[in-house]
This record gives C-alpha cells, sequence and structure tokens, in this order.
C-alpha cells in the first residue's frame, strides 16, 4: 500500500526533476487524451498522439509552449479539469505535465527537425539518403554511425567515451554474437594480437562460427513466436515438426541470406519457388517450404477444438488472428489488432484493412476446409532421402518375410496335435454336407425360430462345398442363421491345464473375386440346440472376426440381448492364414479363451465360467451381406498329460520366431509412418481464395461484406501499385506472395519501414535498447527514435548490402558506439544518464540461454552440436522445469531445449526467457530473488561447479595460479588485489569452516566458484 | 536535482522504511531502468482510497452449479423431468441436452439477513451475514480453458497476465521475504489449464504466482545444497557481496546491481521465512479444528485456507487456492458429486472468513469463492449438468464489501442473469477499485498498446457500486 507520506513523497519529487517524455508524458497523453484528439478522431483538429502532431496544435494554433505554462492551452485545460472532460488527471499526473513544460518540454522536437521530416509520419517514409553530419570533437572516428551519435553529443559538449579494454571487448562481442564466453585461448591470442584490426578479424571469425546462428537466429525465432507446441488449450499439445523451422532460421542466419529473401520465404516460400508436388526435390525447396512455418508459429487449438460450432469457429479466428498479430509487429512494427473491432484509433488502419490482411493469409487459414496443426505437413524428401528410405523399407520387408516363412515353415512341423476329436468333410460328394451339418438356425428366442440356410444351393443364405472347401453364402443383414456341426463338444474340459480348439483356414473373404469382402467372419462355439433337444443357459458364444481390428466375443443365450463380453486377439481376419479359438481349464473351473492365428495363441484374452460353456456346437453365422470361404475345420482336444506338455512347449519355442515377425512388421509399420522429407509448412490449398469477411465489432457471426487481399494503405506508395493476382494453373491463392513482394520492394515505403524494424530489431541486440524504444511499434503511438538519422542510415545501408544481418551487425559491433567503455566519466551520469545518448556502452545482464549454455561450457560438457529436434524437458517432482541429465542430449545449447508455452524449463523463465503468447520482440531484464536462490541452491548450478572444479583441479597448479586461473575463466579477467586477497581469506575460513581435509578444501574452492559464476562480474557484460 | 540523485534519494528515503514499501522498491520488485517507467504507471494507478490490501481467492475449477448451491428455482422442480419450456439453450456439448433438472437439495435462509443457501453449505451459511453473495455473474465462453482465462485474466485467449499479477504490479509486497502472489496448488495434481492460471503473462515474471507446495521444499531451489551449514553460507554471501560491491562501484548509475546485492541476502531470508509461514504446528488446536483439520474429508482443502491465512497476516498481497482437475464440473452425477465437494470445501471456506475476522484482518483482506461459469438447468445426460456462461454465482467477503447482502438475479429457471447483471470485467474493476488502484489506469505496454486487465474502452466495464459497504 503506498502510504501517504510517499505519495507526498512521489508528490514533492515528481515536481522537480523534468519527466520523461517517453516514460512519463507520452503514456499519459495516450491514457487520457489520444482517444479524442488522436490520428482518427483528432477532435478540434488536435492530434496528441505523435510528437510532431502535438507541436503542430490543433485548428486553434500551437497548444503548449516550452518553458511557458501560461501559454499553454494544454496545461491551462487540464489545470482546470475542462480536460479530459469526464474524468480529470490526478494531482500527480498534472503535476507531471507541469514540471514538463517548465522544464521545457524535454523530448519534443523543434520546429526545424519536423519541417526535415515532412508532414507524415517518420517511420512510413521511404528511405532517404542519409550523409553521417560532420564532427569536430571526434576522437576515434571509427565508422559512420559513430558520427550520426558525435554529433548529437557536440551540442552538449560531450563526447564518445574511450575504447573498452580487450578484455571486456572479447567478452562482449563473444556473447553478442555467440552467446558463449570466449575461450582461454580466444582470449590469450586477443590480447597478444597487436595489428589495428584486431576487432574487424575477430569479428569475421565470429561471423563466420555455426554458433552465430543459434544466437543471432534465436532473435528472430523471438519475434516470430517459434514455440514447440501449440498452446490455447490445457493440453498445449506438441508441434513435432515445428523444430525444422528452428534449423531452417538458423541455417539462414548461418548462411547470411538476405533479410528479404528471409521474408519472402516464410510468408510464401511456396509461391516463390512455383512449388508442385512433382518438381525435384532440393534443398533450396526444402527450405522455402518449411520457411512457411512461420505461418503457423501462433497458437492453435483447433486440433483440440471440441466445443459447439461457435466455439470451434472462434477457436479457428484466434489462430488466424495470431498469425496476423505477429506478422504485424514482427516485419511491420505495427499493432494491427486494434482494428479488428473498429478504426484503429493511434494508428491510420482502418476497420476495413485488417480484414484485407486477413485476406491474404485466409486460403492457409480456410474456414471451410480447415487444417488441424499437426497436420500441416507436406512431404518432400530430397532423392537421396528418398532412396535411403526406401532402401531400409525393401530390407524390413525382406526380413518379414523370412520371418513368415520360418514361422510358417515351423508351424507347419511342429504345430502340436492333439486328440482330433471332429474335422470337416468338404473333400466328399456335395451331398455329404448335409450328413454333419445342420442348417438350421438353433432356436434360442422364439418359437419356430428362423428359416434354415440352403445346403447345397447357390441362394444365399446358403452354404456349399466346391473344390474341396465349404463356400459361406451370406444374404442380408439379419443374424440368427446358422450352419453348425451335428456334433456337440465338452467345452469345459476337466484336467487343469487341458484344453479344447477349433481352427480353420480363412481361404478368402470372397467367394466370388469380383465381389465385396466379407464385413465379418463369424462363428459359434457352445451353440446347442440345433436339434431342439432343450435349452440350457449359457452357451451360443459368438466369436466375431473383423477384418480391420482385434476379435470381440458376445454371448448371446438365453434370450434375445446379445451380451458383449470383451475382445480377444489383435490379428484381424484376412484371407490365407488359420484362425479359431481355444480354451483351456486354468483352475477352479475357470476358463480361459485365446484367440489362435496360425495355431499361435495370441495377447488379448478372456476367462469364463463352466456355467457360460455348455456342452455344444461349433458353426458358422450368417449376416451382414458377405460371403467367405473355409477350409480344415479341426476341432482338437489336449487332455492327456503328454498332449498338454507338448502343447506348452510349443507355445514356448514358437514365441522367438513369433517375435522376430511382430518386430518386422513394427519396424515396417514406423517406415512407413515416417515417411521420409516430412516437412511443416503453411500453404494455401486451393487456388480459390475464401470469402473473407469485414466483421461488425470483430464479431464472428455479424458480417459486414467480403473484402479481398489488399495492402495497409498508410504504407502504399503512389507509384508502385498492388501486384496482381496470379498466373492461371496457380496451385495457391498468390496472395501471400503479392504481399511479401509489396513488403520488401526496394525503393517502396513498406520496405523502409521492414528495413527500419529490422535494423532497429539487431542494435536492440548490442545495446539492450532500441533508437526506437518500441520494438514492435514504429506507428504514431510508438516511440519517436532518439536517432533518426542512424537508424535511416542503418536501414540504407542494411538495404544497400543486399539485407545482409551480418554486415549490418559488423557496422554496428566495429563501431566506437559499442567498442567504447561501460564506465561513466564526469558530468556524463548528470547530461546522459540513462546512456541512450551512447556517451558509454550499456551494462547489461545476460540473458537466460548464455547463462546455462555457460554453466554448461564451464563444466566442460557443452554439447556444441547443431541442428535436430528438440530435446525434451520434464516436470519434476517439485514443479521445477528441468531438463533430465539422463538424457544424453541435455549439454545441449539452450536453443534447442523444447520450447513448449506452458512448460519453459524454469531456469530460463526465472531469467527471463519468455513464455510465448504471440512473440517476443524484447525482453525486460529483471533482478529477482528466485534468481539468487537459483544461482545459491539449484541442482543444475551446483553440478556445473562441480563439475568445473573437478578440471581445475585436473591441472596441476599451485594455488595462486588456480586463484588466478579460475578468475579468468569464470570473469574472463583476472582479479584485482582486493578481489584476489577476498577470496583467499575466503578460502581459508571457509576450508576450516569445512573440516580442513583434503576434500574440504575441493568444496570450499567449488564454494568459491559458484560465488564467482553468481557475481555480477560474470553475469553482467561491461 | 538531476535524475539519478533523485534516484539515489528516493532509494534512501525507501530503505529506510523497510519492511513496508520500500522493502518492495528495493528488492522483489527492482528492476533496471526499466522500472521508471513501472513505477510511473503503477503510481499513476494507484489513486483511490484502498479498502483491502490482500486478496485471498479460492478458486472453484469446473463452474459450481449456482442452481444447485446458491440460487435456489423452484420451478426447475415443477419441471422436472420435462422439456425446458424456453426452446434452445447454448450447451458445450451439443447433443446430449435433456429435460429439466431441478435440484434436489433443500435450500433455507441462513443468518440475520436470511440469504438462500443450499442445505450442504451450513458453514458458509453460518458466515451469511458476512459475505456479499452474487447471483447475477456472467461470462463469455462455455469452454472451461476459455471461461478460466476471462475469469484470471479478463481475455479469452491464453497468456494474458492474472488478476494476481495485476494486483502484485499495481501495489507490490508488504513481506519482501515471501513472494508476493502466492499460489496454494492442490496436492492432488494442477488444475485444468495448469500454471496459466497464475501467469504473469507479458507482465515481467516477477508478478507470476509462486507455487507453493507441500514437503520439505515448498519452492524449488530454496533448500541449500547438502553440507552447506548457515556459517558457510554466511562465508559465500559474504564474499559475493564484497565482489558485486566492487562491481557496483564501477557502475554506480545501474541501480540492478543494487538490487542484486539485496536480493542474495532476501533470498537468504527466504529460505527461512518461507517454511515459517506454512508451519502449521504453530497453531492451536482450536483453530485447527475450525478449519476442519480434524476430519478427512475438509482436511486437506482446511490446511490450505488455514495456510492461507498465515500467509496474508505475514504480508502476502495475494494467495490464490486452486483444485486439481476440475471437481465442479459435474457432466454427471451433479447431486453426488456436489455433496461430496460441499463437505471437501465448506467448512474450511467459512473457517478462513471467521478466523480472519477473529484476528482483525478480515477487513483490509478480500475473500473470494468463485468458479469460472454456472450450470444449466437441464440435464446432460440422466443426472448432470453442462457449462453455462450466462448464470453463475460467487461470494466475496471483508475488504469493503457488502455484508450480508445478495446481489442481482438470474431468470425463473437460473440460466440467464437477467438483473443487476455482473461482467467478469465488472468483477476486475470491482476488486481493483477496493484495493484502491484505478482498473483504467493499472496498464502495461503490450504490442504498442496500454494494455490492461480489464480494457474498459473495449468491455465498457464498470464497478459495481452495490457490492461495496
Amino acid at each position: 500500500m503506498f502510504s501517504k507520506e510517499i505519495l507526498l513523497l512521489f508528490g514533492l519529487f515528481s515536481a522537480d526533476p523534468a519527466p520523461k517524455f517517453d516514460e512519463h508524458i507520452i503514456p499519459l497523453l495516450k491514457r487520457h487524451c489520444v482517444k479524442c484528439h488522436g490520428p482518427v478522431t483528432a477532435e478540434a483538429r488536435l492530434n496528441l498522439s505523435t510528437p510532431a502532431a502535438m507541436l503542430r496544435g490543433g485548428e486553434n494554433g500551437p497548444v503548449l509552449r516550452p518553458h511557458d505554462l501560461d501559454a499553454s492551452p494544454l496545461w491551462k485545460r487540464i489545470a482546470a479539469n475542462e480536460m479530459p472532460p469526464e474524468d480529470p488527471l490526478s494531482t500527480d499526473e498534472k503535476s507531471l505535465i507541469r514540471a514538463w513544460i517548465e522544464h521545457g518540454a524535454p523530448g519534443l522536437p523543434t520546429a526545424a527537425a519536423l519541417a526535415a521530416t515532412g508532414d507524415g509520419h517518420w517511420a512510413f517514409q521511404k528511405l532517404m539518403p542519409q550523409n553521417a553530419p560532420e564532427v569536430t570533437q571526434m576522437l576515434l572516428p571509427r565508422s559512420a554511425i559513430d558520427r550520426f551519435i558525435q554529433a548529437d553529443l557536440e551540442n552538449d559538449g560531450l563526447s564518445l567515451g574511450p575504447t573498452a579494454d580487450r578484455q571486456t571487448l572479447i567478452r562482449r562481442l563473444s556473447y553478442d554474437l555467440l552467446g558463449l564466453p570466449p575461450t582461454t585461448t580466444e582470449l590469450q591470442d586477443f590480447l597478444n594480437d597487436g595489428s589495428p584490426d584486431a576487432v574487424e578479424r575477430l569479428v569475421d571469425r565470429y561471423l563466420a562460427s555455426p554458433h552465430y546462428g543459434e544466437r543471432i537466429g534465436k532473435v528472430w525465432l523471438d519475434a516470430a513466436g517459434y514455440a514447440d507446441s501449440n498452446g490455447y488449450f490445457n493440453a498445449d499439445s506438441d508441434r513435432p515438426l515445428a523444430f525444422r523451422y528452428r534449423d531452417y532460421v538458423i541455417r539462414s542466419i548461418n548462411a547470411d541470406k538476405p533479410f528479404d529473401r528471409f521474408v519472402r520465404e516464410q510468408l510464401a516460400g511456396d509461391e516463390l519457388i512455383g512449388w508442385t508436388p512433382d518438381m525435384p526435390i532440393t534443398d533450396e525447396v526444402i527450405d522455402a517450404l518449411i520457411a512457411t512455418h512461420f505461418l503457423r508459429n501462433g497458437q492453435d487449438g483447433s486440433g483440440e477444438s471440441d466445443g459447439n460450432p461457435d466455439e470451434v469457429r472462434a477457436d479457428r479466428y484466434y489462430t488466424i488472428e495470431g498469425t496476423m498479430q505477429i506478422t504485424a509487429t514482427s516485419l511491420l512494427g505495427l499493432t494491427i489488432q486494434c482494428a479488428k473491432c473498429h478504426e484503429h484509433k493511434f494508428e491510420p488502419i482502418p476497420h476495413r484493412e485488417y480484414y484485407q490482411f486477413q485476406a491474404v493469409i485466409a486460403g492457409v487459414f480456410h474456414h471451410e476446409n480447415w487444417i488441424k496443426p499437426n497436420e500441416r505437413f507436406v512431404l518432400a524428401p530430397l532423392p537421396a532421402e528418398r532412396a535411403a528410405w526406401e532402401v531400409r523399407l525393401a530390407a524390413a520387408d525382406e526380413q518379414a518375410q523370412q520371418a513368415k516363412q520360418k514361422l510358417e515353415e515351423w508351424l507347419t512341423s511342429h504345430r502340436p496335435r492333439g486328440k482330433i476329436v471332429w474335422s470337416d468333410d468338404f473333400d466328399g460328394p456335395p451331398e455329404s454336407l448335409a450328413e454333419r451339418w445342420s442348417p438350421k438356425a438353433p432356436d434360442d428366442d422364439a418359437s419356430g425360430g428362423e428359416p434354415a440356410v440352403a445346403l447345397n444351393s447357390d441362394v444365399a443364405p446358403g452354404a456349399r462345398i466346391a473344390q474341396g472347401q465349404l463356400q459361406v453364402l451370406e444374404a442380408g443383414t439379419a443374424g440368427s442363421r446358422w450352419l453348425v456341426t451335428k456334433q456337440k463338444f465338452d467345452w469345459t474340459p476337466d484336467t487343469v491345464g487341458a484344453a479344447i480348439q477349433v481352427t480353420f483356414d480363412l481361404i478368402d473373404r470372397r467367394v466370388d473375386p469380383s465381389g465385396t469382402p466379407a464385413e465379418r467372419t463369424a462363428y459359434y462355439i457352445a451353440a446347442h440346440d440345433f436339434d431342439d433337444s432343450g435349452a440350457k443357459p449359457g452357451g451360443n458364444l459368438l466369436i466375431d472376426g473383423n477384418p480391420a481390428t482385434s476379435t470381440t466375443v458376445y454371448l448371446d443365450y438365453p434370450g434375445t440381448d446379445q451380451k458383449q463380453l470383451g475382445e480377444i486377439g489383435t490379428t484381424p481376419y484376412a484371407g490365407g492364414r488359420n484362425y479359431g479359438v481355444r480354451i483351456t481349464h486354468q483352475q477352479d473351473r475357470k476358463f480361459l479363451l485365446e484367440h489362435l492365428v496360425d495355431g499361435v495363441p495370441e495377447e488379448k484374452t478372456l476367462t469364463f465360467t463352466a456355467d457360460q460353456l455348455p456342452d455344444g456346437a461349433f458353426g458358422y453365422e450368417f449376416c451382414c451381406g458377405r460371403s467367405y470361404i473355409v477350409d480344415n475345420v479341426v476341432v482338437e482336444t489336449f487332455d492327456q498329460p503328454q498332449e498338454i506338455e507338448t502343447l506348452a512347449e510349443f507355445l514356448k519355442n514358437v514365441q522367438p520366431l513369433r517375435n522376430s515377425l511382430s518386430d518386422a512388421a513394427k519396424q515396417i509399420a514406423a517406415l512407413k509412418n515416417n515417411p521420409p522429407g516430412k516437412l511443416p509448412w503453411a500453404v494455401d490449398l486451393t487456388p480459390n481464395p475464401p470469402s473473407v469477411q469485414w466483421l461488425n465489432r470483430g464479431d464472428y457471426g455479424s458480417h459486414k461484406e467480403p473484402v479481398g487481399a489488399g495492402p495497409f494503405s498508410a504504407l502504399c506508395d503512389d507509384d508502385k501499385a498492388w501486384p496482381d493476382t496470379p498466373a492461371e494453373n496457380a496451385r495457391t491463392t498468390g496472395r501471400r506472395l503479392a504481399w511479401a513482394t509489396w513488403v520488401t520492394q526496394p525503393g517502396s515505403r513498406p520496405a523502409s519501414l521492414v528495413a527500419r524494424v529490422q535494423a532497429n530489431r539487431f542494435w536492440q541486440h548490442h545495446f539492450g535498447f532500441g533508437i526506437v524504444e518500441t520494438p514492435d511499434n514504429f506507428g504514431l503511438s510508438g516511440s519517436p527514435p532518439t536517432h533518426p538519422a542512424l537508424l535511416d542510415w542503418l536501414s540504407g545501408e542494411f538495404v544497400r548490402t543486399d539485407w545482409s544481418v551480418k554486415s549490418l551487425q559488423r557496422r554496428i559491433v566495429t563501431s566506437q558506439a559499442y567498442l567504447q567503455t561501460s564506465r561513466a566519466f564526469g558530468e556524463q551520469l548528470n547530461t546522459d544518464p540513462d546512456g541512450r545518448r551512447y556517451t558509454r556502452a550499456p551494462v547489461r545482464r545476460l540473458d537466460a540461454e548464455a547463462i546455462r549454455d555457460t554453466l554448461l561450457f564451464h563444466a566442460g560438457i557443452l554439447n556444441d552440436q547443431l541442428y535436430g529436434p528438440y530435446i525434451k524437458t520434464d516436470r519434476a517432482g517439485n514443479g521445477e522445469v528441468i531438463v533430465p541429465e539422463k538424457n544424453l542430449d541435455f549439454a545441449r545449447r539452450s536453443v534447442y531445449l523444447y520450447q513448449r508455452r506452458t512448460q519453459v524449463v524454469s531456469m530460463l523463465q526465472i531469467f527471463d526467457a519468455p513464455t510465448i503468447v504471440f512473440n517476443s520482440v524484447r525482453r525486460t531484464p529483471t533482478t529477482i530473488p528466485l534468481q539468487s536462490l537459483n544461482l545459491l541452491n539449484s541442482e543444475f548450478v551446483t553440478k556445473r561447479m562441480l563439475e568445473f572444479t573437478q578440471q581445475v583441479f585436473a591441472d596441476k597448479r599451485t594455488d595462486d595460479e588456480r586463484l588466478q586461473n579460475v578468475f579468468v575463466r569464470l570473469w574472463g579477467r583476472t582479479p584485482t588485489a582486493d578481489e584476489s586477497s577476498a577470496a583467499q581469506k575466503f578460502l581459508t575460513t571457509q576450508i576450516a569452516e569445512r573440516g580442513g581435509s583434503p576434500e574440504a578444501t575441493r568444496q570450499a574452492w567449488l564454494d568459491l566458484h559458484q560465488m564467482l559464476f553468481a557475481a555480477s562480474a560474470a553475469l553482467y557484460l561491461e | 536535482m538531476h535524475d539519478s540523485t533523485w534516484k539515489l534519494n528516493r532509494r534512501a528515503f525507501l530503505a529506510s522504511h523497510a519492511g513496508g514499501l520500500g522493502a518492495l522498491a528495493l528488492t522483489s520488485l527492482l528492476h533496471d531502468d526499466k522500472l521508471n517507467a513501472e513505477e510511473a504507471r503503477r503510481h499513476a494507478a494507484v489513486t483511490l482510497k484502498p479498502k483491502a490490501k490482500a486478496v485471498i481467492c479460492l478458486f472453484q475449477h469446473g463452474g459450481p452449479s449456482q442452481i444447485d448451491l446458491f440460487d435456489e428455482k423452484p420451478l426447475l422442480r415443477k419441471y422436472h423431468g420435462k422439456p425446458y419450456p424456453g426452446g434452445a439453450l447454448e450447451t458445450h456439448f451439443d447433443k446430449q441436452a435433456g429435460n429439466v433438472l431441478g435440484s434436489p437439495f433443500k435450500f433455507m435462509p441462513y443468518g440475520q439477513s436470511g440469504i438462500e443457501m443450499c442445505e450442504h453449505l451450513p458453514c458458509t451459511g453460518a458466515i451469511a451475514d458476512e459475505i456479499c453473495l452474487v447471483r447475477s455473474m456472467n461470462t463469455e465462453s462455455v469452454d472451461h480453458e476459455q471461461a478460466l482465462r476471462a475469469i484470471h485474466g479478463g481475455k479469452l485467449i491464453a497468456g494474458m497476465p492474472t488478476l494476481g499479477s495485476w494486483v502484485t504490479y499495481g501495489l507490490g509486497t508488504e513481506n519482501a521475504n515471501l513472494p508476493a502472489y502466492v499460489v496454494l496448488g492442490d496436492p492432488g495434481g494442477l488444475p485444468v489449464d495448469g500454471e496459466r492460471n497464475w501467469s504473469s503473462g507479458w507482465l515481467p515474471a516477477v508478478y507470476q504466482g509462486v507455487p507453493f507446495r507441500s514437503g520439505p521444499s515448498p519452492v524449488f531451489n530454496l533448500q541449500s545444497p547438502d553440507g552447506v551449514t548457515g556459517k558457510m553460507r554466511r562465508n559465500q554471501l559474504d564474499l559475493l557481496a564484497s565482489f558485486n560491491q566492487s562491481f557496483l562501484n564501477r557502475h554506480p548509475e545501474k541501480s540492478d546491481l543494487a538490487a542484486r546485492i539485496t536480493n542474495f541476502e532476501v533470498a537468504a531470508r527466504m529460505q527461512l521465512a518461507v517454511p515459517e509461514a506454512l508451519d502449521l504446528t504453530q497453531e492451536s488446536e482450536e483453530t485447527q479444528k475450525l478449519y476442519g483439520l480434524d476430519r478427512p474429508e475438509s482436511e486437506e482443502y482446511g490446511r490450505r485456507c488455514l495456510t492461507a491465512r498465515r500467509l496474508v497476516e505475514r504480508g502476502v498481497r495475494f494467495v490464490q487456492i486452486f483444485m486439481s482437475g476440475q471437481p465442479w464440473d459435474t457432466h454427471s452425477k451433479n447431486a453426488e458429486q456436489l455433496t461430496k465437494l460441499c463437505q471437501r470445501t465448506d467448512r474450511p471456506s467459512a473457517a478462513l472468513v471467521q478466523d480472519l475476522k477473529q484476528r482483525g484482518l478480515l477487513d483490509d483482506t478480500i475473500v473470494m469463492w468463485t468458479g469460472e461459469f454456472g450450470r444449466l438447468p437441464i440435464s446432460q445426460g440422466p443426472d448432470g449438468r453442462d457449462h453455462n456462461r450466462r448464470a453463475f454465482s460467487l461470494w466475496l467477503a471483508g475488504g469493503g464489501f457488502r455484508k450480508g447482502y445478495a446481489h442481482g438475479a438470474t431468470d425463473d429457471f437460473g440460466y440467464e442473469s437477467v438483473k443487476d447483471v455482473v461482467t467478469v470485467h465488472d468483477l476486475h474493476a470491482t476488486l481493483l477499485t477496493n484495493l484502491g488502484i484505478d482498473h483504467r489506469r493499472l496498464t502495461y505496454p503490450m504490442d504498442g498498446r496500454e494494455a490492461s486487465l480489464t480494457d474498459a474502452e473495449v468491455t465498457k466495464c464498470r464497478v459495481v457500486e452495490a457490492l461495496l459497504a
């Protein structure tokens, strides 16, 4: 709670120092004034949303004059509570405005500066050539960047600072370009390099390192909203292929792919290369397809969406809207989401244009033909990949064939025979069928029962013998007609271990080769009553053999209700194999029902009581309009000790043979499930764009009118038209490529904005803040650039050098502004308190990934392998998200860890790694106690420091040498005399405290190392 | 005075008030230069006279059935088993809509105020004169996750900062040795939508809810490594402080370097303060009984309610109690499940209010009992109820809320809130108001906007004055 005296204190002080334009004044005006006095609703033609417009004033002229409250209508209306009319400012807010005007309205441009930028918003103008200004006090004129900065400083008699020392510089460069500390060798070499271009050569080495892409790629991956999960719903389901996009980004950055091309690929790679499924697959084609995954980086719950139709529709819209938001902020630095419901209040983005932009990507997210997130993939294998896969598949096929043959041979010679108590007569003349088979349906239900099936007849339902096989001819869908043996069997053998089984060959699921295969191969055991000899409870066990899945068992006597008992077996019914069931007396009159395929029992079984299995016949069911052919019906019993033993022996020996067959089958299935070249992508499905509705107030059910694709008019060039729609015979709408071309067209306004946003992004990467402080907002409501000419020069050079990110970064990091010391001298703290005028380099904390990767590096276990599927993380019992160390890949760099939205690695999150909602264009480094707890107590940190300690002790050194060495390794520099003696004193005390033994000595050193790593000198870049 | 000096002076002032706001600014909530902008925003928002300084939210995952618990509808019993006469209802599971399902529970008036509630809420009934029951809530989705996000973060989309994050962003903490925003999770597991229920979204991570777990290590990394004694830790911290001080001396303008020094001391103190706050053996047998710790059905929930009181007592700003999964999601066996859930939660929830009151803490602590939506007057299957976004009930107690008051009403079947309707945004606006925060001004920049919890421009929400004492 803010106490009275604290409010007072704030009040007192807020009147005294100059409030800051960006931090205090702009947010305040935005909150209270811009709704009515903004770019859209400029009441009294007054727009308070930009510095320029503010200076111009409204229809009654200027609204404020620096240093002069009385001449500032803005202040007078506010002070009199006339403005804002309904909700006057608080006393504190008023004092901020007053103090700001009294201090000369710092931050407001001069009229001269205003004239130079022209009438329009600065960020929406084309890039114009910028000449680096002449300066007089240049100590070290390293680059044009410095002249822009120095020109601003000179006005106040200031200057860029001296160059930082070499050990500071190499650490700064190594972390900024690779995300890792320099090795001690690199450090020594750099310190010993006396040549004048030592820095430039170091930078070139770093830019050429494959680890450069891992660090700088992450800058774009954050901006693009990359994640390995779908988000949205509780499930936060996996995106198993997203890593390929991550790798594409790292690869592209390492290759210094021109950024405009990089953008076009991500929006429309497929259209760019004219993708067709039959085109030869090359690395370039693959990259162009994977790149489009950019469009599916947003949250997407449509894979889990299961609510009512309105909910499903809303879930899909969210996916599209998220994609739009990511695209607009990452490429254009524009906030468009307000225009979903109405005209944008702060930016010149009409309501309608939001939907025109939606139409650009609507072909990908087609409402009527929706693709769930994990089904958005394409198979595009490289020829070699495909060949390798085919070789593996052929090998697996071969293996399966061999295993099958071996099994069959073995079965033929080893299949145990019990006592055959019944076998069919299908080899006899047709008439013999009636001697041993009854065509009559057992009447378990009604008087009269069903009519009998026809024997030796072509009329279905019927049964006949042909070519020594039985043909079951079914018709209609009604059941309860059977063909059953006239012999009954005892289905409940008395001895424990004894068994009875019935088996038959299923020759074919069709009688007629051109016919439809049988839906079922259904048969009965314990089927009584064929001769109306009286009913007993139980029996009529229907074995319903399914051609697709396992077999279902029903008990259908007595009564009309059929009761499903469960499933047995796993092998579907297909022609060419031997099927059947076996009943074995387990114990206590419990009987096991097993499914037999080729005489071998399968895993899923059921257990019965004797009541359920009365003595009865075996028979086939007539149902479901299909016919099939069977042969070799055999009923056997195993009730002699010898027979039971043979059976057991057989089962033991058949197992390995079955295993090798099922292993081969699994391998085939796995290969077929993972065809080569499975790439994530996001492309239009058809060349016909879906209808995109301009929605009333953003309400999905309320349509204004359909709209087509179109650009943002605020960025349109008079001389460059929106490109035409696609050629004939196109596979896609062509809209994405049209937009991508528009947004990167050399010399155009949108391309100028794209260049500014990216140049600012990389500048921010090296300084911790951008020339524009709001990287996601270059619009009228964003922060104005602190050095507009510098930003435009840098952006112009970026475009001129073929959009090379490496050249851009090289330019930045070889400037004096970057290379100068971070120490503040003299009056600087007063004239440049926050360093935004670049009188010194910023002191920056390492980011989360660098902290984790550095620990692995110091431990000597960093696995620097590039690319590949994400490394799994896990939520430990205490709730901490960790990378399990039993995972061999755990020591990979953090960029490769599972980026699950709801499972951010705790250590990374504590050090400000973002939870990706849309995207992350800037990280705000925090300083919180959880970081201290992590550095002091976490198992990860302690273990890494233990490993570091083991290495340190592996080398023979004196204590003094060791002390110097660990400082150099952990801090990148030798200790001062004070630091050295503090460490020695600590060691003495801590060794004693830990008991004085050699082990205690090591422990104390471990403690020292851990404190060195936890210290600001290790966590910050100076 | 120059800006940097101003900062330093303010810091010195705040430091001398350590334990109050000073501790807040200096330690757990101290950032880099960004702090100033954040403070300015925060300061601009905390302008109202506060009635409460802490919040305990008893969150009832799944959507408790308002028509069986708080909002009696005699017509339901009359139409029981017959088709719902009002036409089609919005359901979540389209194809399972049944006939009207009357509540099998008896309702009765409780307390002086005579608020009617169900027979299975006798303890809540006993505090009827302390609570403000809102019968006219509504929300925007019949989907669990989205409705959870609406009530916690004000938007249907995932990843927004939650109420607790906004409150701690606005008010900080009063005890730097404990997290400002604590989540007491169910030992049975995470609730639906998991950690998003207490996410700080795009607010800085420091405003995220910190889950305390039962067991020896309630917060991870809270225990010193094996073999590190207090004396050894002291040596370590002294060495670290000397290193960090010399680094700070090189960059005196960098405020987070000073915060980092303090934070190591705070971390060490947290290692003691957290276990102390969670130690329920310090509570009398009488208190333990009040919370139902002697009854197996309410023991676990009671422990967490009692812990919540101890945390608020020690200056924690926002405490949230969650349930595993979504137990109130009674798609089947509605009555049977509700009875069990009442046995689990009724006594501890009411005890919390009573206990806070007898300790003089209720006046400035808000207790809120709510789910994410309500349930339908018709059946789903034979004996369940489907989701309803148009009506649900919740209660508030303490912290400036009206006592012994039932607000608003639903239609005759309890399907839709019709009188004095309160939206989740109205609820947020009202809660923030009682905490002294102007909901329209508590903002943080997000994708170029000054985003807020209530987004009043879009949601047109308002403070519900009738709920205030």
